[in-house]
């Protein structure tokens, strides 16, 4: 849940956070509380869950929120642990769990559910009314634990919310921790039985788990899927990823910086248990987030010893339980990973592991509930898995199967996950910008739009230089209209042809299936193949011959009967490129043109601008774009007309301050979209800094400003002379790396430039 | 400086079209007056002036788009001549090599003056 909700009274029973605090899952919570009703009443209700995406605390948010209703409806919560050994022991413990929380419910009192209770003392606190069941419950319990059948007792402690008489109210059971149930042992598979007892109870209940796992007890179970629902539970968005990390570390009182907490949502796929793991680890070190560094360094503490490591292992260990295999199982895994062969049979696993092919299959299915495998029966596909699994796997591999120094691995873990958090960012940058190709194109859907979107030549001849509102108004009355076809499903051109990875960003490359008019036929169906290619200037005749090329040739070995190509060039294509664009019959359109197409077919991405506190020094906050570099020349001037700079030494710096605005604005694909000025005055000097949150340029620090005496090869690129007007013009010029992009300083001297 | 309303003010003396330079040359504007020389040119001007009494503040992206505006009117065999550009953006067209590629007149009578006198006169015999 997002902020303040009317629901903020809620007591707190068994929810680790309040209310408020609980983060993103809205219409989840809202589905599972809605279980309980009697719309959904003796139904069940799967919760698949993708690995680490976290249900716990959404199903005591839920247990809560019931609770706090006061009706009928009494809410049991129980969550499998790994302390459980047998099907049994777990099964006891679900029914004195039942009892207690039951207990706790009739006579309101939340407090019951967290005191060590025996079912002598919960018969005890027993209301009146209940009396008489829950002691001849808990006699016929005591009956059956002597009994010697396993079974039996397993499905008698699980019926016990049956027991309930209807005077009383009916249980709403949620079960948590579904695939650890699977893992117990004895003679009884509880996953299986679970499902055998709810599914033909007349009792709501929810069952949570791994996505994988619990489907293939359902299907074990030979559950009637007509009396269930299904809710997939994937990970957080990106924003609500960020809240959780936002509320977390304040909770924590941990000092967590913005690059710090948008590393870690990146770093962790968004999974709450990730990221709830970490800042607890953070809390307990008592280390401030204020950096990469700060970050990666307990990143690989917890990898290699930590709470992360905790969580591997303990899988690792349930998965391969004896150490010699757990070994050859690492080494399997990680060589498999990172290598070529990411496919291999079951046999040759088999035969690498040295094991029986019972035990293979009981390990692949492992794997497989855990998403660190793709095994069909047949054939085995190492998947990634998140990138915590994949380091913690080479760490393990490295200490353990290649036996080298825990220093150099740790030195190399850490290393290795700094140089990849810009570029982990910088991915992210790159997918939150302006637009998205992806987004636009599964948009498509049937709309009439002007053709002229997509013809960037006649586009340009038309409207370039045009104001804006020229340039709408013109788009809004033209009449050669295009129908989009629909868009069925949208991949990346990588998946299609990994060698594209080479040449191209995932997400800027990409293959769409389509229909035309909405028809699902052979005649209709047509693949539109769209790129965007980088060029700062209009892009040439050479670079649309090669995408072009590129795309066919991909189009041809996919077997696509029909396709369109569309290329995207943010300043669109020079006179020549569009000769080839005619001439292959290839649409064609620049930024504007997919600006004005959002427009038209699904709202832009709007970024947030917030108010900035002010400083002791002076400090503009500025948008990017819409000539707001003009501001911040304007407010430089005034400053360094106090300084008595020279008109002309004024001018210098206005012009440098414009261009490192532009430079920002151009290669930062900055989150924020924002540009922070600070102008520190001195007494003989000026020193103003730029900084912006987003990507670091690649020529930052290369040898751009290298020839800065030399004129500029007007033959050549035409852009990119930002950085070197800057070195020309101030005296000096810095660039500092930071996290996220780049802090340019720059300072003029008065003495020379003083009136 | 006002510039998202600018409009590129442009008048023809002769074959010569004068075209004047807003206070901001960016790209929005840059692009303006490269529309509009491109329009003198294929309305069949031999000669372009482009003013810039009124610029202040010239960026690295105008000034991109003044080299693309040179080229076309080179392969149009039109001579460019920039009027009135203050010291400061004569420097910053000197960096960037521009100064090489046109000439520079004092104002805008100067301009056409060069531009006359440069111009081929027909051979009498």
């Amino acid at each position: 849940m997002n902020g303040l909700s009317s629901n903020q009274g809620i007591r707190r029973v068994l929810g680790r956070v309040a209310r408020h605090e609980f983060v993103g899952r809205s219409a989840e919570l809202e589905r599972v509380v809605a279980q309980a009703s009697d719309q959904y009443r003796d139904r069940g209700l799967l919760l698949l869950m993708e690995p680490a995406a976290g249900v716990s605390e959404l199903l005591r948010q839920a247990y809560d929120e019931i609770f706090d209703q006061r009706s009928v409806v009494v809410p049991i919560y129980f969550a499998f642990t790994r302390n459980e050994t047998t099907a049994v022991s777990a099964a006891i413990e679900f029914l004195n769990s039942f009892l207690q929380q039951y207990v706790a419910y009739r006579r309101n009192e939340p407090s019951l559910c967290h005191l060590a209770l025996t079912l002598q003392d919960l018969l005890e606190l027993a209301p009146p009314s209940d009396f008489d069941w829950i002691q001849q419950l808990v006699e016929s319990y005591e009956r059956q634990r002597f009994s010697n059948d396993d079974k039996a007792l397993v499905r008698f402690c699980l019926g016990a919310p049956q027991r309930i008489p209807k005077q009383s109210g009916r249980a709403f059971v949620m079960l948590d921790g579904a695939q650890l149930a699977d893992q117990l042992n004895g003679s009884v598979i509880l996953g299986t039985e679970i499902l055998r007892v709810f599914g033909r109870a007349n009792v709501a209940y929810v069952l949570a788990g791994l996505r994988r796992q619990i489907l293939q007890s359902a299907y074990d179970a030979k559950l009637d899927f007509e009396t269930i629902d299904v809710l997939r539970l994937e990970q957080l968005s990106v924003a609500e990823a960020r809240l959780l990390v936002e509320r977390l570390a304040q909770r924590q009182r941990l000092s967590v910086s913005e690059e710090a907490k948008d590393l870690l949502v990146q770093q962790f796929g968004c999974s709450a248990f990730f990221i709830t793991t970490f800042l607890q680890a953070a809390r307990e070190k008592n280390t401030a987030l204020a950096s990469y560094l700060d970050c990666e360094r307990l990143y690989v503490d917890e990898l290699l010893g930590g709470r992360v490591q905790n969580h591997f292992a303990d899988l690792l260990e349930e998965i391969a339980p004896t150490t010699d295999l757990r070994l050859a199982l690492v080494r399997l895994l990680w060589e498999s990973i990172a290598g070529d062969q990411r496919v291999a049979s079951f046999e040759a696993c088999r035969r690498r592991l040295h094991i029986k092919a019972d035990e293979m299959e009981i390990i692949l299915q492992q794997l497989h509930v855990q998403e660190f495998v793709n095994w069909d029966g047949s054939v085995v596909e190492f998947a990634n898995g998140p990138q915590a699994w994949k380091d913690y796997l080479k760490t393990r591999y490295r200490l353990n199967v290649m036996n080298e120094p825990r220093a150099l691995v740790v030195a190399d873990a850490l290393a290795d996950s700094l140089k990849r958090a810009p570029h982990t960012m910088a991915r992210h940058y790159k997918q939150v910008g302006r637009y998205e190709l992806r987004d636009l194109l599964s948009r498509f859907d049937c709309q009439s739009v002007p053709a002229v979107l997509f013809n960037y030549a006649e586009f340009a001849t038309r409207w370039k230089g045009a104001g804006l509102e020229e340039t709408i108004s013109g788009i809004g009355v033209e009449t050669n209209m295009l129908s989009l076809p629909q868009s069925v499903h949208v991949a990346s051109a990588a998946s299609f042809d990994s060698d594209l990875r080479q040449v191209c960003d995932e997400h800027r490359c990409l293959v769409a299936h389509a229909f035309e008019n909405g028809v699902y036929a052979d005649a209709r169906e047509i693949v539109w193949l769209a790129a965007e290619v980088e060029a700062k200037m209009e892009a040439t005749a050479e670079v649309v011959e090669l995408w072009c090329d590129r795309l066919d040739r991909l189009a041809a070995a996919a077997g696509f009967r029909r396709h369109q190509i569309w290329l995207v060039s943010n300043e669109g294509f020079n006179d020549d490129a569009a000769t080839v664009l005619g001439r292959r019959g290839v649409r064609s359109s620049n930024r504007q043109q997919l600006d004005l197409l959002f427009d038209r077919i699904g709202p832009p991405a709007s970024p947030a601008i917030h108010p900035v506190e002010g400083g002791d020094e002076f400090l503009v906050v500025v948008p990017m774009g819409e000539d707001n570099e003009l501001l911040a020349a304007n407010t430089v001037e005034q400053i360094a007309r106090r300084l008595s700079f020279r008109p002309e030494a004024i001018n210098q710096i206005k012009t440098a301050i414009v261009e490192a605005c532009i430079n920002a604005s151009e290669h930062s694909f900055s989150p924020d979209r924002k540009i922070y000025q600070r102008f520190r005055v001195e007494s003989d000097r000026l020193v103003i800094t730029i900084s912006s949150r987003g990507v670091v340029p690649t020529n930052i620090g290369g040898n751009v400003i290298a020839n800065q005496n030399h004129e500029a090869d007007l033959g050549e690129e035409r852009r990119g002379w930002g950085l070197k007007l800057i070195r020309s013009l101030m005296d000096e010029v810095e660039f500092e790396r930071v996290d996220e992009g780049t802090r340019l300083r720059m300072t003029k001297y008065l003495r020379n430039s003083s009136t | 400086m006002e510039t998202l309303t600018t409009t590129i003010k442009s008048h023809c003396v002769g074959t010569t079209a004068v075209v004047y330079a807003s206070d901001y040359l960016n790209k929005l504007t840059g692009e303006k007056i490269e529309r509009e020389c491109r329009r003198q040119l294929d309305s069949g001007c031999r000669a372009l002036v482009i003013d810039f009494s009124d610029t202040e503040l010239v960026n690295s992206i105008g000034v991109s788009i003044l080299l693309g505006i040179i080229d076309v009117a080179q392969k149009n065999g039109a001579e460019v001549v920039f009027s009135d550009v203050n010291n400061q953006t004569i420097a910053l067209f000197d960096m960037l090599g521009l100064t090489r590629l046109v000439a520079l007149a004092k104002d805008e009578n100067e301009a056409l003056t060069n531009l006359s006198l440069m111009r081929p006169r027909p051979v009498v015999h």
